[in-house]
């Protein structure tokens, strides 16, 4: 084998080696979803199921402070009263009204956001419209519910915690349209 | 190591273009390790001028030159044009000129290819420089291309992607070539370990290259196609995760990391024995701890991320493996360190420049092993303690390196000795005025200034003020070395053909300058 | 172009092993190099050096699940 056959030879392993590469950049996009699957990181779409039946700490109070945003999309959204008090433990059922100020139909998803950052390991939620996309005719307005409850390790240094949901568009294709310019940046 | 060769002789049929026609079309490595350099050095004056304008409008709390929005487009792109335009080229510059030289090898595997990977490089800077005049601007995001804000952006966003693809090509067919080179072009007897060390820290980086260059082109086609075709694999309400984008980046921008300083290292493991005049101590070690540290650095990317949300196993396992890093590390400074032991040292301007990397990569390396814990790194995060580790290791580290290696073959590449006068003046002038513009930096970290922000609270006026000083006599003491480089190349005392007393490998037997094309017929090692 | 790795390699397991261990660790005799160099195909050496990388992260992993 002379030296432009070998040349030739480490370059098409060398290629195909790239390709692998590229494709391999793709891949992490479902490997790092089963990832918090399996770790139960990142599960913002699916209900939590109660395994065992949790203990109401009765003797504790935490304040539930409920928030709602738009981002970029005609919509009066808010929650129905804008705090609650629950035990740890207790399943707790808030309302947010939704309301389309526009004449078209338009699609949104909220996202959660907690604060303390830490609620979210304790937080679980039976039921949420976050958990789909919600589709609202033109003027249309919607009750929506929230089934939760904090689980009784909380712990004790938070009495005070914040649940915020911000609906985003959603295109008809599922893309979200953010509509900033970068001048307003 | 020896060799004995047929002395090359000019060929009389030699009928290559001259003038501009000569350095488009040439396939000839060293025409293209030129163009290489000479491209780097524009893009690190580019850069440089980013980085002065930043400093300037930090000399004092306030804004004075330059709006935010612009100064957002000139921290990112001052990251990107130094990394992707100044260091990288650079070394690829020194591996077309030196490792074919070194290996006894006429010329690059693939002298077309070769030229086709330099030539991508000039319309991919086009692209990111004319991001700036694009409406909305130049990317603004930080040199990471976090979304959602680089979801957001203008079309210079876009513009920044595209370069960066053009310039993964380019770096993806360099190491293809580098690599085809090595492993099978040496001369008869030069077996793998008898390379010299730069040949073999560009093999292992040529490696790494192809290795995370790929899965870069990917994260930037995914953040193409969430901008332009309604794809959501960083957009959060679409089912994305923002957060995934950092994983991707950082599995190839830690590597990357190792990219920019191995070569670094190759460069001065040709220089300190050549100046102590003894050969590498542990010369077997070093090219293990090469090959360790490409592997390690392939599993520590998330201590980029310690604060993005991890699970604490997370955080401990990648704290780990980050401070075993500094082992191999660790016995490569020692290595060197033993090296000049005893030797008999002389201290030209490139000894300088890389006892300078010594000294100064080792402060870098420390205060990287600072970063690594976690509870610390949780503290300096996105500080100026931040932006001073990575300047301590980019600019004394892998720049220290250029600026040595490039006295070091000067003489070679032109015939001509450069003024060792000068050379010196350029090495301390750089040395003071760069740990007078980062050294001080580490204390503002400390003290919880935020990087990438174009005011502060008044209690970081001197620091900023001192660094700013320090920042301009630095990027003007390179004119220095412009001006040196100039000077050495319109003539100067001839060189022999062994331009340093102590030097051993094989380009130092071909005559200074070497000809257009050496070792047509391969030198034989003994 | 290289057909000097004609002879079947000798490399045992126990080499690959050591020599992959000293690696990480960054440092290796000039004499054990030689015999390495010698003895062993990159085949093996990569293929020791990817073993060695899964047992390191195994290793921090359990470590890491020891503390926490």
């Amino acid at each position: 084998m002379n030296v432009t056959e070998a040349n030739s030879v480490v370059l098409r392993k060398l290629l195909i080696f790239t390709v692998i590469m590229f494709g391999f950049g793709f891949a992490l996009v479902p490997f790092y979803e089963k990832i918090c699957e399996v770790t139960g990181l990142n599960n913002l779409l699916q209900a939590d199921t109660l395994t065992e039946n949790t203990q109401v700490d009765t003797a504790r109070w935490v304040t539930v402070e409920l928030d709602a945003n738009t981002h970029g999309l005609p919509w009066q959204f808010k929650p129905l009263q804008s705090s609650v008090r629950v035990h740890p433990g207790e399943l707790t059922q808030v309302v947010y009204e939704v309301r389309n100020n526009s004449d078209r139909e338009i699609n949104g998803q909220a996202i959660p956001s907690y604060s303390p950052q830490l609620l979210g390991k304790y937080l679980k939620k039976l039921e949420c419209f976050c958990f789909s996309k919600q589709v609202l005719k033109p003027r249309e307005v919607r009750q929506m519910p929230v089934q939760f409850l904090i689980e009784p390790g909380l712990p004790d240094d938070i009495n005070t915690v914040t649940i915020s949901y911000t609906f985003f568009e959603l295109g008809n294709d599922n893309t979200v349209s953010l509509d900033i310019s970068a001048s307003q940046l | 190591m020896a060799a004995v060769h047929d002395h090359d002789i000019a060929h009389a049929h030699d009928h290559h273009p001259t003038g501009l026609m000569r350095w488009l079309t040439s396939t000839n490595h060293k025409d293209i390790g030129t163009m290489y350099l000479w491209f780097s050095f524009i893009m690190f004056l580019t850069g440089g001028v980013m980085a002065l304008t930043i400093r300037a409008e930090l000399f004092q709390p306030g804004l004075q030159i330059v709006n935010p929005e612009f100064f957002n487009q000139l921290t990112t792109m001052h990251g990107l044009v130094m990394i992707f335009g100044a260091i990288m080229p650079a070394f690829v510059g020194f591996a077309n000129w030196q490792v074919p030289m070194m290996i006894g090898a006429p010329d690059m595997a693939f002298a077309r290819m070769n030229n086709w990977s330099f030539w991508l490089l000039p319309p991919a800077a086009l692209l990111l420089l004319g991001s700036f005049f694009a409406p909305g601007g130049a990317p603004a995001g930080g040199w990471t291309i976090y979304p959602p804000l680089s979801v957001q952006m203008g079309m210079g966003m876009d513009m920044a992607i595209f370069a960066i693809h053009i310039l993964g090509a380019s770096s993806i067919m360099g190491s293809i070539n580098i690599i085809t080179t090595i492993l099978n072009m040496r001369a008869p007897g030069m077996t793998l370990m008898k390379m010299p060390m730069f040949v073999w820290t560009w093999l292992i980086t040529a490696y790494l290259l192809v290795l995370v260059m790929p899965v870069l082109a990917g994260a930037v086609t995914m953040l193409l196609t969430d901008r332009n075709f309604g794809t959501n694999f960083f957009n959060a309400a679409g089912g994305g995760d923002p957060v995934m984008f950092q994983h991707i980046f950082w599995f190839f921008g830690h590597p990357e990391v190792y990219i920019m300083i191995l070569p670094a290292f190759g460069i001065v493991s040709e220089i300190i024995p050549t100046f102590s005049r003894k050969p590498l101590f542990g010369y077997s070690s070093m090219v293990y701890a090469t090959a360790s540290i490409a592997i390690l650095s392939c599993i520590v990317w998330a201590h980029h991320m310690f604060t993005a949300g991890m699970p604490v196993t997370g955080q401990l396992f990648f704290m780990y493996a980050t401070m075993l890093i500094a082992v191999p590390t660790g016995v490569k400074v020692f290595n060197w360190t033993a090296t000049m032991w005893r030797g008999s040292m002389s201290f030209e301007t490139p000894m300088l420049f890389a006892i300078g990397f010594i000294f100064l990569f080792t402060l870098g390396g420390f205060s990287g092993v600072v970063c690594a814990i976690v509870p610390i790194d949780i503290q300096v995060q996105d500080t100026y303690y931040v932006i001073a580790h990575f300047h301590y290791v980019l600019v004394s580290g892998a720049l220290f390196a250029i600026f040595g290696g490039a006295y070091y073959w000067l003489p070679k590449w032109t015939g001509h000795m450069y003024d060792e006068t000068l050379g010196k003046w350029h090495f301390w002038l750089s040395m003071f005025f760069f740990n007078l513009a980062f050294f001080v930096q580490h204390f503002l970290g400390l003290a919880g200034m935020p990087r990438r922000i174009p005011d502060y609270a008044l209690q970081f006026a001197d620091f900023n003020m001192i660094s700013t000083i320090g920042a301009f006599g630095f990027g003007l003491s390179q004119l220095l070395f412009l001006y040196v480089v100039l000077k050495c190349i319109r003539g100067g005392a001839k060189s022999p053909a062994k331009s340093w007393e102590g030097a051993t490998s094989l380009e130092w037997t071909l005559p200074s300058p070497p000809p257009y094309h050496s070792f047509e017929t391969p030198p034989v090692i003994r | 172009m290289k057909d000097d790795n004609k002879q079947p390699p000798k490399g045992t397991w126990l080499q690959i092993a050591k020599a992959v261990f000293w690696a990480f660790f960054g440092v290796r005799k000039q004499s054990d190099l030689d015999s390495d160099a010698s003895s062993l195909t990159p085949a093996q050496v990569i293929i020791g050096g990817l073993i060695g990388a899964a047992l390191f992260v195994m290793s921090l992993i359990i470590v890491v699940k020891i503390v926490t």
